[in-house]
């Protein structure tokens, strides 16, 4: 089974957390999951950075920005992953734009996510349904899980049609917004957070933008699986460096 | 599969049918066919191979007619021995190379075997109806027949083929049979006399044979133009991209629509802008030069005519906010300006770099009451506006409308800004048939970044394969100087702004910085219709340097009295790379006025 499918069934809520690989520096990345992972995270998204990240806000363009500045390259990264399966056994999902993916090729993509040992993608702009009638098979073919979006504005029928394609779980974007735009959750979102989550979706929700501490990843997992944590964490490593990982985390999980 | 016309007779038919492009054009020496060829061969294009169709003739006569018409290739339909072909071939007397098609007539029980000892002596066989006469007789022979050709030499398919062929022709080319087959050989189906070809059928059956006919340079209901397109947006989009998609050929069908479009268009745009003959230039360069005046539309520029749409469109969506992305500016103004018409709130994004070669733009915006915010990521032009606009929309989804100035973007943001924009074709249309008795000119010109004045001006002319379309893109410093903006040559297939597209990127899928002197080409991309006319080879490319660019807003500055934009002006400076015919009749879109230009201007050339 699947890292994701298996971690999706723990009985406990999922803290996950995403960082933009090549950053602060460019060999950062594999002691960064290898921290997350001691410091009691679920899961991570290694973010691969990419020029034009639409649906990031400042925080995150920034630090692709500096990543590619750095040297980071899909070439680069996957270099790095090598081995990493030796010492981290949590879920690995790479969070990036479809291009550079699309540049690499899909099917070669996939087929080194495999090799590596990444469960599963997260890729913004490749719509639902161009991935179902183009890519799920090669998704498939190589073991990978693609985790879709869904938000405030997404229509019921639209979210039972990503459940229906879906097999791991589902992003839960809080609020419509670039990441890092906001913090907090009125009721707009709790009564988002309460319609999807009387939906009774096949798929568990883990809900992301807009957690950055304690009491929204509380507030957050109060009606999904877990929370997947960004914009924070990327300043936090901006400010205090990769060494006080183990800070933030605590801050979190309490 | 290439074609060949044969037995050509008249000059003025000649001339009409190579305007087809067909692959060979035949000129029959033999006196005894009403088709014999006595005159003389106009001028055509060198893409067109000249083929002499001789019947046992002298080997003398045969050289004298290749070197005296220049033919690129003979066809012998007599009975010339294997030896003949070869002495033919390699004599010293030609002035020419030439290719050897020897002529084989087909009837049940053709005995392949006949063929062997030409193998080495001939570069085509072409197979026609076995009849009385020499040549095909008018009528097809079974094409099946040639499941038992055994050799893998090239060959045209000959013999009474015509327009009703087209479906028996494509099951043909998807046979086993069709495996060899070069070429498609037609004469007598397409004749109104002996000699003398029907144009438009022909040209019917050319689109046919090359798919043409469902060749479709417009989108597709997927939002897709071939293999580009489509709308690659994040989910937070999707809503607001969807309720467009699901609206917006509805709401420009209706009537009042339409009417309350037409009526701006007409009374506060000041369309239609004038078909201007420009004579002075038009002397210069030796053709038949038209300029499409967009620059005299209120605002300076063709960008309005897309913004009134849009506006109207919003409005009847319910949105009471506006966004937009400018690069010169151009579209920041029209935006502004259609939002003051409409009182409805705007922000404009341009990049920083923009904001200051573009300084008169961004005053005017202002005056109009909207709001520029500064672009500051990236190259700070106007693919990072563009970010910066999409990025708004994410934040805002539900009272804010996307005013996307160029044929770019998700779908069905290209179709949508290409049908505003096609009201520059259609009045070029009426305006070229008062003034020159027909609608089609040679040539439709118009510069590219994103593409929407390209858009507008090839729009009712994509699917008229009589007129040339041209696309002048920005090189920059040059093409290979690493500061180019020329995307159709240094682009690949991916991902920007939400469509498949050409686009600028490194090898790893970043997108990188373009660089030209003009904002508005500025872009690392091409809007999908143009990516699909590039592809296709419907379009012609061409790339102009910020240098000639420059130099040729001041020629047409100096030769017509009209300063153009600098962007308009790379379009102008074709002239001095392509040479147009005497009576060609090109049209170019004069896409803006110069004056928010006139600094860069006076910088350049020390005014």
């Amino acid at each position: 089974m699947n890292r994701i499918n298996q971690k999706l069934k723990e009985d406990k809520k999922l803290l996950s957390i995403y960082f933009t690989a090549g950053y602060p520096e460019i060999n950062d990345t594999v002691s960064i999951i290898q921290d997350l992972e001691k410091n009691g995270v679920d899961m991570i998204e290694i973010g691969l950075p990419f020029s034009d990240p639409l649906a990031d806000g400042p925080t995150i363009q920034d630090s692709s920005t500096a990543a590619l500045k750095n040297g980071m390259t899909t070439e680069v990264l996957f270099k790095q992953l090598e081995g990493i399966r030796e010492t981290v056994s949590i879920p690995l999902i790479i969070m990036g734009y479809f291009n550079p993916m699309f540049q690499y090729g899909i099917e070669a993509f996939c087929k080194k996510c495999q090799e590596l040992g990444i469960d599963g993608l997260i890729i913004p702009d490749l719509p639902v349904d161009v991935y179902h009638e183009k890519y799920q098979s090669i998704f498939e073919k190589y073991g990978l899980i693609n985790v879709f979006l869904i938000t405030p504005q997404t229509s019921d029928e639209r979210i039972r049609y990503i459940d229906s394609i879906s097999n791991g779980f589902i992003y839960m974007v809080s609020s419509a917004s670039t990441t890092g735009a906001k913090s907090g959750f009125g009721e707009e979102q709790t009564a988002y957070f309460e319609r999807i989550g009387n939906m009774n979706l096949n798929n568990p929700q883990v809900i992301g933008f807009g957690i950055s501490n304690n009491e929204t990843f509380t507030q957050a997992t109060k009606y999904a699986k877990g929370a997947i944590i960004g914009s924070a964490f990327v300043k936090h490593v901006t400010k205090h460096g990769i060494k006080t990982i183990d800070s933030f985390t605590k801050s979190i999980l309490n | 599969m290439k074609l060949k016309v044969c037995g050509m007779k008249y000059q003025d038919n000649i001339e009409s049918i190579a305007g087809l492009k067909p692959d060979y054009l035949g000129f029959i020496f033999y006196e005894k066919t009403p088709r014999h060829f006595n005159t003389k061969i106009p001028e055509i294009s060198d893409n067109i191979k000249k083929t002499g169709v001789f019947v046992n003739a002298e080997m003398g006569t045969i050289v004298e007619k290749v070197n005296e018409f220049k033919l690129d290739a003979v066809q012998l339909h007599g009975e010339e021995s294997p030896y003949f072909c070869s002495i033919l071939r390699s004599t010293s007397l030609l002035s020419r190379p030439i290719e050897i098609i020897k002529v084989f007539s087909v009837k049940e029980g053709f005995n392949f075997e006949v063929l062997e000892p030409y193998e080495n002596v001939c570069d085509f066989y072409l197979f026609d109806t076995k009849g009385k006469l020499p040549g095909g007789n008018g009528y097809t022979f079974d094409w099946s027949l040639l499941n038992d050709y055994p050799s893998t030499k090239p060959f045209f398919l000959s013999g009474g083929i015509g327009i009703d062929q087209i479906e028996a022709i494509k099951a043909f080319q998807k046979s086993e049979a069709s495996k060899y087959c070069y070429a498609i050989d037609v004469n007598s189906k397409f004749e109104t006399e002996p000699g003398l070809k029907n144009s438009s059928i022909l040209r019917e059956f050319i689109n046919k044979l090359h798919n043409k006919k469902t060749m479709n340079y417009n989108v597709d209901d997927k939002g897709y133009y071939g293999e580009f397109g489509g709308a690659y947006i994040p989910e937070m989009l999707y809503p607001n991209v969807e309720e467009l998609r699901q609206n917006y050929l509805k709401v420009m069908a209706e009537p009042e629509f339409q009417k309350e479009f037409d009526q701006l268009l007409k009374d506060y745009v000041g369309r239609p802008s004038p078909l201007y003959f420009a004579k002075r230039l038009s002397e210069k360069y030796n053709t038949k030069i038209y300029l499409k005046r967009e620059d005299l539309n209120h605002t300076g520029a063709h960008k309005i005519n897309n913004t009134i749409g849009q506006i109207l469109m919003a409005k009847r969506l319910g949105k009471t906010r506006i966004i937009a992305e400018t690069g010169a500016g151009q579209h920041g103004v029209a935006t502004a300006t259609v939002c003051a018409l409409m009182g409805m709130e705007c922000i404009v994004y341009m990049g920083e770099i923009d904001i200051a070669r573009q300084a008169p733009n961004v005053a005017r915006m202002k005056m109009l009451g909207a709001k520029v915010v500064p672009a500051l990521s990236g190259s700070r032009t106007l693919k990072d506006a563009t970010n910066e606009a999409i990025r708004d929309w994410i934040n805002n989804p539900v009272n804010t409308h996307y005013i996307i100035g160029s044929a770019i973007g998700p779908h069905p943001y290209p179709d949508m800004v290409t049908r505003f924009q096609a009201v520059i074709s259609e009045e070029i249309k009426w305006q070229l048939r008062e003034q020159e008795g027909r609608e089609n000119p040679d040539y439709v010109v118009a510069c590219i970044g994103g593409g929407s004045n390209a858009a507008g001006t090839y729009y009712h002319y994509l699917h008229e394969p009589d007129v040339g379309i041209i696309a002048v893109e920005a090189a920059g410093l040059g093409i290979d100087s690493g500061e180019s903006a020329a995307t159709s040559v240094l682009g690949k297939e991916g991902i920007i702004h939400g469509c498949k597209t050409l686009l600028m990127q490194t090898k790893d899928g970043q997108i990188t910085e373009p660089y030209s002197i003009s904002a508005g080409l500025d872009y690392p991309g091409v809007g999908p219709m143009h990516a699909h006319l590039s592809k296709t080879g419907r379009a012609e490319f061409l790339s102009i340097t910020d240098s000639d660019a420059m130099e040729a807003g001041l020629e047409l500055s100096k030769l017509e009295g009209i300063i153009p934009a600098i962007e308009t002006s790379h379009a102008f400076a074709i002239f001095k790379h392509k040479t147009f015919k005497p009576d060609d009749v090109v049209v170019m879109s004069l896409s803006g006025r110069g004056d928010k230009d006139l600094q860069n201007y006076i910088d350049y050339f020390k005014i």
